[in-house]
């Protein structure tokens, strides 16, 4: 598969959370921005076919949407 | 996007011998042509069989109803979702869809993102269930190799997880040792199967 590179300008703030992240899901940091592309792709598509991105909590059963804008 | 090619081998099972094949890492319109014309009419014939042999529904082909066109269709264009197939003799022998977006549930990688393999099949000849003799063996197993090498190129370490269909559970315990998770009430009560890293490399040795 042919990759191409580019150069990313990240804050302090954001580059502490891509590390945390890349820690907590053992994956490198460009796995977590790669996986990032990947879930933003799929949830964008679905929005795209008028359905709605839903969080349940586990015990409550208490549903909340996430707005995207 | 172009498509990867990598040789493989299978069992030609009749002739006892190994048979170069390929594993693709895309479903193409050949292989749903091959879907269309080779494995639908070849399934119709085993349905047929279990009808007049008075086979009860519950135990005929569960991925009869599988379209592959469709699932193929459902996921174009979208990067958390890949297909592979593998084909021998100019004929597709086997397909398969993954999603990149699950994450694992075993607890020592829980929440880590694994290769979910969503639908894994082989041609209706090479299915040692349908009670006939198989033209190829390994097939299934190629394509596990393939979820499990994609998950280290992603960097998931070799992790994937899938819900399997009752009659190939074995599959997946017994050759994929694969550890089962049991029933999963939130998925049609399939029951659950997850490789970690260290199964995953011990997989990829064998």
């Amino acid at each position: 598969m042919t990759k191409r590179t580019m150069t990313l300008n990240l804050t302090d703030d954001e580059m502490r959370v891509l590390v945390e992240l890349s820690e907590r899901k053992d994956l490198s940091k460009t796995s977590v921005l790669r996986q990032a592309l990947r879930l933003y792709q799929t949830v964008d598509a679905r929005l795209v076919r008028g359905e709605k991105l839903l969080f349940e909590n586990e015990t409550t059963k208490e549903k909340s949407e996430l707005m995207l804008l | 996007m172009s498509t990867e090619v990598s040789i493989i081998s299978l069992l030609d099972v009749k002739n006892s011998s190994s048979v170069q094949a390929e594993l693709r890492d895309s479903i193409g319109e050949v292989q749903l042509i091959d879907w269309h014309t080779q494995w639908q009419p070849q399934l119709f014939q085993v349905l047929n069989q279990l009808k007049q042999q008075g086979v009860p529904l519950s135990q005929w082909p569960q991925s009869r109803n599988w379209d592959w066109p469709q699932k193929t269709a459902q996921v174009a264009g979208l990067l958390a979702f890949k297909c592979f197939c593998v084909t021998c003799d100019g004929v597709t022998q086997g397909l398969m869809r993954v999603d990149l977006n699950k994450t694992a549930q075993v607890p020592e990688q829980k929440g880590r993102p694994l290769v979910y393999v969503e639908y894994l099949e082989v041609a209706p000849w090479n299915r040692p269930d349908l009670g006939q003799p198989i033209r190829f063996k390994g097939v299934g197993t190629a394509l596990m190799v393939a979820a499990v090498a994609l998950s280290e190129y992603e960097g998931f370490k070799g992790r994937i997880g899938l819900h399997s269909l009752p009659q190939s559970e074995d599959f997946y315990r017994i050759n994929c040792k694969m550890i089962d998770l049991g029933l999963d009430a939130n998925y049609q009560y399939l029951r659950y199967f997850e490789m970690t890293h260290e199964q995953a490399h011990a997989f990829l040795k064998e």
